[in-house]
């Protein structure tokens, strides 16, 4: 991880060969191809990364007058929005790509150059671009580019055409904190990079919010909760508990459950398979890893690696094996007649997707067809990758081996110790069936399984790779093809020696299925023996094997370590490098997302060329910078930096002028105001009313859902409300089906878990009124919510119980105006009530009391006040 | 679902926007324009040319029903019932699973007769004699073809144009790209018949994926609570909820925020479904004549028949898309009893559905398209004997109707082979049907954006040609 001299030395030979190559034109289309031959593209961004100084020189370099043409910001945008879409990753049409230097200087098919640095003149760009024919201009039969466009070009290809990296493929950069109008208003250093912003538009901060809105705002955003009322008044008294009062919440347990919720929509964590049957699925103990994680504070790096790469970690723990869940999230098709080499091959391509997404902000799912059409990525950059995750044993099966077994501790012993014979019996089965007169047999059987009959006793889901085996010549198998055919005909031969072992066996697997172990999907590398090659899929498709590859990661970014294995366990140490220039960044941005509703790179999922550009970049490099080395990879310190900023404490009230300038509150003039998660919603219903119960981790739970939504004629799995205390968990707690999301959950925007997802969007429907108002979840909540209202309120005063309500819910008392309106809403309310007293019944949740139903009445406004589905 | 964007209170788009601060994303909010305004309606620059079809009725037939027994007749296989389908017709191409492994490959003969009808001459088979007698309103495809050859991966491929779970469905799209016609109901409608088996259904296929959720399909369901959580609870009455309504918005008027008048017009137009959804569900004021047109089962709430009522008291009502789901079509044995069993329950209803929009004028504007998501086998699965065979999964060819809305009628396009294996005549891919479709709402399919992931994603990924020849 750390950068030894050599490499620095490295980088400064590229810097001064890359120097001669822009400033001397006479030697500039020589030096193209030697520096190809050079890998010049590792050469430039190999430059630009780790030393901070050497991207800045690069960026700024300037050998002519071209200094104001800047390669970002002008000229690449040109090229992807006309020309890339026929001369970049997808096609390279007259053999020209613009999406690498050296490729665009090199003579096309006819023989012209796109670019001669320094001569734009001769540059066969120029000559199309701007050409009299339309025939003959580019870009094809649409319009030309503008005059601007081409004096842009023009200027840029006679300042050299120095091609920097994208910013995001450059390694972050410690950036000077700017000089600010008002020195005294940043708590932390990141408040200087906005008010900075601020400055030059000529706007000022909103001042601090109120405290009770503020520990409402921050506790929501911690713990996923809102603070109790009492809390609130008591801290509120005192004007330095802010900081403790973060700190409270930092400690809480509460504190993982909230943000678990941010990373299993990533992991794309559920509890069942997908596909058109979903069956169930038992991998709750990866979503309470991710939980405990977030309480212990593990460092990200440490985080990624035992998701990634846990059971490659030298003797893991049982803990680690069940953080490679996190992979083991993919979906399983065990619709019948699948072919389970295609669906494997699905998961695989997922977990590289998913992989690149959530480390790397990057769409690496276009590389799977062809070369990236706009980033720096090669098609074959993609089997590359997909190589680290092609050598699993997971293979689409029903069963999700492999799987960790988990006992109660007063079983595991017992446990453990049939694991151990099982394990035996299975090598002395394979060691028998391997004996050469049963491998005769094997042999007459494999000639067989034409017979329906016979190949029927093979296990459905075996079929297709037994048959798929037996095709191959006996001596064109490898050890791994021959191995697997052992193992199935182990199973199945009549032999008696294999039945006896069989048999023994299966008592075994019966003793151990009575201690009824917890079977968590898990991540296993297979056998030397048996690993399989990686092939480039043409266009994708995995029935079209190209050239074989070996697992690496892209030439665009930084080189793996030269000692790092070449396996996950080196990828994953690869993505946490702190010479990895998106992890990071990446990272706090979706921290930044989390808390103030939009990331400071707008396109969570995307930081390429074609994603938002980042509103604050110094903002954003101080954090990633601050993040690996002050905290070293402490999500909970960097979380607390930002909630202890003065940015974040600001009022999120607007007034006219700020929305006119600012509507979307990218500037940060003013606090974080949004719509909560469907976690929160819920979650906060219930704790509001004391329904809530902060028992954590085990099996999902099914509270309340209408009838008739689980209905899957494959499987007899019915939804079966859970009793007691089950039914006033936490969100994230509930079970999640992908074909059938929890509906009021759905309604709030949250994503079916079948693929990975970065950014919630959130919408604003009716059907959200509607289970805020009617679904029996929050109107149990207001009927539990009006009986705390009148114990609180310790009398019949109605305005008591109000005052008590609205405190309750919203941690601030009402204003006389607000009171007004509610004890309105209770007098008709009680006017009905009065004179039908079974409606009072019924909406009081069986209470003769038409008093009890008018606070319920008032109770269910509450909760559906706009302030209180809004952190505000 | 298009909702609280129906009010005309706001006096600017800018203001709207600006208002609405709910962190959407940029594509997606032209969608929320003022709807009062016509030019301001769906996603900004559509319809990208005249529109043939306002609205679509999808009756999706789940499972993939056979072709052989319905549309493409193939007197060859019929001859050569029980002989071997010759290599060089399958030329080498995947099976399935299920019958990967039969060492015989025996092509079967279609159990019923087959007729040509109407001026057109279009071929159909004695189990759909409604059907039959509308020949000439419809516009038979019998070269469609598809990639998928499991019914999750080709489900998901037609309805969302990626066999993998995560693009947004083809309802979603319309949604986002023509906005709503009526205020007090969804956009995009979902019916699926009651009591069916056969292959699961499942939300990803009316979802709206990475669009806003507002787009999503919503599902009417028979029974107590058509739309989850349309009843107010027990104990609160219309009027209580009417001052509940009244007295939550005086609450918000007095928060002083942008933010709620979103909020308030949420409030509003969940209050309008209260009533609008129960109206359009309640079948009373539907003459006897109706009922008869459509079959007995279309007084019983949730079956096909009833949907398909259902389905025309919606697109009345300005339901830009209604999406129906029969399941029950996945016949790899007992072929013929099934598909006669299927047949009853959708084939009057069907042509009903036609004949009903033909005589309210809505049918030269509203597209109804019949099919399921792949073809089947001309060999059998399992054991061949005179009464009894099954099909498995074919996605190299396969048939299904359009009618309305700028298809042509009387026409029967595209040509399988003889033996009703592969397309020899007119190949229509599910790109190209997909693009076929946007084409007649008005839209150009690869114009039809939303950027995800850096990328602009669309309905037919980088595919599909608008096949012009079945336009009317």
């Amino acid at each position: 991880m750390t950068k030894n001299p050599f490499h620095l030395g490295f980088l400064m030979a590229g810097l001064r060969v890359t120097l001669h190559f822009y400033c001397h034109r006479d030697r500039a289309l020589a030096m193209a191809r030697a520096v190809r031959r050079h890998r010049s593209s590792i050469l430039l961004i190999g430059l630009a990364r780790g030393l901070a100084v050497a991207a800045t020189l690069l960026t700024g370099l300037s050998c002519t007058k071209s200094d104001e043409v800047n390669f970002n910001r002008d000229i690449r945008p040109i090229l992807n929005k006309q020309c890339v879409a026929c001369h970049g990753g997808i096609r390279r049409q007259g053999d020209l790509n613009l999406l690498f230097r050296a490729e665009a200087l090199l003579p096309g098919k006819s023989g012209k150059a796109a670019i001669v640095p320094f001569d734009a003149a001769a540059s066969e760009l120029i000559r199309r671009v701007s050409h009299g024919d339309p025939n003959e201009r580019m870009p094809q039969d649409r319009d030309p580019l503008s005059g601007e466009d081409v004096r842009l070009l023009e200027q840029w290809i006679n300042g050299g055409a120095p091609w920097t990296p994208h910013w995001a493929y450059v390694a972050p950069k410690d950036p000077e904190l700017p000089a600010v109008s008002d020195p005294s208003w940043p708590k932390k250093p990141l408040d200087t990079f906005i008010l900075a912003r601020l400055d030059q538009e000529g706007l000022t901060p909103s001042p601090q919010a109120d405290c009770p809105t503020l520990l409402r705002r921050v506790s929501l955003d911690l713990v996923g909760l809102p603070p109790a009322a009492e809390h609130v008044a008591s801290a509120c008294e005192h004007a330095d508990t802010y900081e403790a009062f973060v700190d409270s919440l930092l400690a809480s347990p509460r504190f993982g459950e909230r943000w678990a919720s941010m990373w299993l929509d990533l992991a794309r964590y559920a509890d069942s398979k997908g596909y058109e049957k979903d069956i169930p699925r038992t991998i709750w103990r990866y979503r309470d890893w991710v939980i405990r994680a977030f309480n212990a504070d593990m460092p990200f790096d440490q985080f990624t690696i035992e998701q990634l790469a846990g059971d490659l970690l030298p003797a893991p723990a049982e803990e680690q094996l069940v953080a490679t869940g996190f992979h083991r999230n993919t979906m399983t098709n065990t619709e019948g007649g699948t072919d389970d080499e295609e669906f494997r091959v699905a998961a695989v391509i997922d977990r590289v997707n998913t992989t690149w997404e959530v480390w790397q902000g990057t769409s690496f799912g276009c590389v799977q067809c062809h070369g990236h059409p706009y980033d720096p990525f090669r098609h074959e950059d993609y089997y590359r990758f997909l190589a680290f995750f092609n050598n699993t044993e997971d293979w689409d099966q029903d069963n999700e081996m492999p799987t960790l077994p988990h006992f109660e501790d007063a079983d595991r012993e017992a446990g453990e110790a049939l694991l151990a014979e099982i394990r035996d019996l299975e090598d002395e089965l394979r060691a028998v069936a391997a004996r050469p007169d049963i491998t005769r047999a094997r042999l007459a059987w494999e000639g067989q399984l034409d017979d329906p009959e016979i190949v029927g006793q093979v296990p459905g889901r075996s079929q297709n790779e037994v048959r798929r085996i037996v095709a191959i010549p006996v001596e064109e198998r490898d050890v791994g093809q021959e191995a697997f055919l052992n193992a199935i005909y182990a199973d199945i031969a009549p032999d008696p020696r294999l039945s006896d072992l069989r048999k023994a066996r299966r008592e075994k697997q019966q003793a151990l299925a009575a201690l009824e172990p917890v079977l968590t999907p898990i991540m296993r590398e297979l056998p030397t023996e048996r690993q399989r090659s990686t092939h480039v899929f043409e266009r994708g498709s995995f029935l079209l094997k190209g050239a074989a590859v070996t697992a690496g990661v892209p030439a665009a970014l930084p080189e793996m370590l030269p000692e790092a294995p070449r396996n996950r366990l080196g990828m994953a140490q690869w993505l946490v490098s702190i010479d990895n220039p998106l992890t990071a960044r990446v990272m706090v941005n979706r921290f930044w997302e989390q808390l103030f509703g939009a990331g400071i790179v707008e396109s969570l999922e995307d930081f390429g060329t074609q994603g938002e550009p980042p509103s604050h970049p110094e903002l954003l490099d101080h954090l990633a910078i601050t993040f690996m080395h002050e905290h070293d990879w402490s999500m909970k310190a960097i979380i607390k930096d930002i909630v202890r900023s003065a940015t974040y404490r600001q009022s999120s009230a607007i007034n006219h002028d700020l929305l006119e300038r600012d509507p979307r509150n990218r500037l940060l003039a003013r606090g974080p105001r949004f719509r909560l998660s469907a976690e929160q919603i819920r979650d906060q219903a219930l704790a509001v009313s004391g329904l809530l119960r902060d028992h954590m981790y085990g099996p999902s739970v099914k509270p309340p859902q209408p009838d008739g939504l689980w209905q899957n004629p494959y499987d007899n799995t019915r939804w079966v409300t859970s009793t007691d205390d089950d039914r006033y968990r936490r969100g994230l707690y509930t079970y999640w089906r992908r074909t059938v999301p929890y509906p009021s959950m759905a309604t709030f925007d949250s994503p079916s878990r079948e693929f990975c997802v970065s950014r919630r969007v959130r919408t604003n429907t009716p059907l959200q009124a509607l289970v805020s108002l009617n679904d029996p979840v929050f109107v149990e909540a207001a009927q539990a919510l009006a009986r705390r209202m009148i114990r609180q309120a310790a009398g019949p005063d109605p305005d008591a119980q109000l005052l008590a309500g609205y405190e309750l819910a919203l941690a601030r008392a009402p204003t006389a105006s607000e009171l007004a309106s509610l004890r309105t809403l209770y007098d008709e309310a009680l006017s009905h009530y009065g004179a039908s007293p079974d409606d009072a019944y019924a909406i009081s949740g069986g209470y003769h009391s038409a008093e009890l139903a008018a606070t319920t009445v008032a109770a269910n406004a509450i909760l559906n006040l706009d302030a209180f589905v809004t952190k505000q | 679902m298009h909702a609280c964007h129906h009010y005309t209170s706001l006096t600017s788009r800018r203001d709207f926007l600006a208002r609405l601060g709910l962190g959407l994303g940029g594509a997606a909010l032209a969608t929320l324009l003022n709807p009062s305004d016509p030019h301001n309606h769906g996603t900004l620059g559509i319809p990208h040319h005249v529109a043939r079809a306002k609205r679509v009725i999808y009756l999706f037939q789940s499972g993939g029903p056979s072709q052989f027994e319905l549309f493409d007749y193939k007197p060859l296989v019929n001859a050569m019932h029980g002989e071997e389908l010759p290599d060089s017709v399958r030329r080498g191409q995947r099976l399935t699973g299920m019958t990967g492994f039969q060492n015989s490959l025996p092509l079967a003969r279609s159990h019923f007769a087959f007729q040509q009808h109407g001026n057109s001459g279009a071929w159909v088979s004695e189990l759909l004699p409604h059907t039959a007698r509308i020949a000439d309103e419809l516009c038979f495809i019998k070269s469609l073809h598809t990639e998928a050859i499991n019914h999750d991966p080709a489900i998901t491929f037609f309805q969302t144009g990626s066999q993998i779970a995560g693009r947004p469905s083809f309802g979603s799209w319309l949604s986002y790209g023509l906005g709503a016609d009526n205020k007090n109901l969804p956009a995009f409608c979902v019916l699926i018949t009651k009591n069916k088996g056969g292959q699961p259904l499942y939300s990803r296929l009316w979802g709206n994926s990475f669009l806003p959720s507002l787009h999503q399909g919503v599902q009417f369901r028979s029974g107590k609570d058509p739309v989850l959580y349309l009843n107010n609870p027990d104990g609160i009455s219309r009027t209580s909820r009417r001052k509940m309504l009244d007295r939550l918005r005086e609450l918000h008027h007095l928060q002083q925020n942008h933010a709620v008048e979103a909020r308030i017009a949420q409030y509003e137009m969940a209050y309008r479904m209260q009533t609008s959804v129960p109206e359009v569900m309640e079948f009373s004021d539907e003459p006897d004549h109706i009922f008869d047109l459509y079959g007995k089962d279309a007084r019983d709430p949730g079956t096909f028949a009833a949907n398909c009522l259902l389905a025309r008291r919606l697109v009345e009502r300005g339901v830009r898309f209604v999406q129906l789901y029969h399941q029950g079509w996945d016949h790899h044995g007992g072929l013929p009893a099934g598909i006669r069993q299927q047949c009853q329950e959708t084939d009057q209803a069907s042509a009903a559905l036609v004949l009903d929009l033909k005589q309210r004028g809505l049918l030269d504007d509203t597209l109804v398209i019949w099919g399921g998501e792949f073809g089947r086998t001309n060999y059998c699965q399992g054991r061949l004997t005179d009464a009894d065979y099954g099909r498995d999964h074919h996605p190299r060819c396969f048939s299904l109707w359009m009618a309305g809305g700028g298809a042509r009628a009387g026409m029967s396009y595209g040509e399988t082979d003889d033996f009703g294996y592969n397309i020899v005549r007119d190949p229509i891919h599910v790109h190209d049907f997909q693009a076929t479709l946007l084409h007649l709402l008005g839209i150009d399919h690869e114009r039809l954006t939303f950027k995800h992931q850096g990328r602009r994603y669309r309905l037919t990924d980088v595919h599909g040609h608008v096949v012009h020849d079945v336009l009317a």
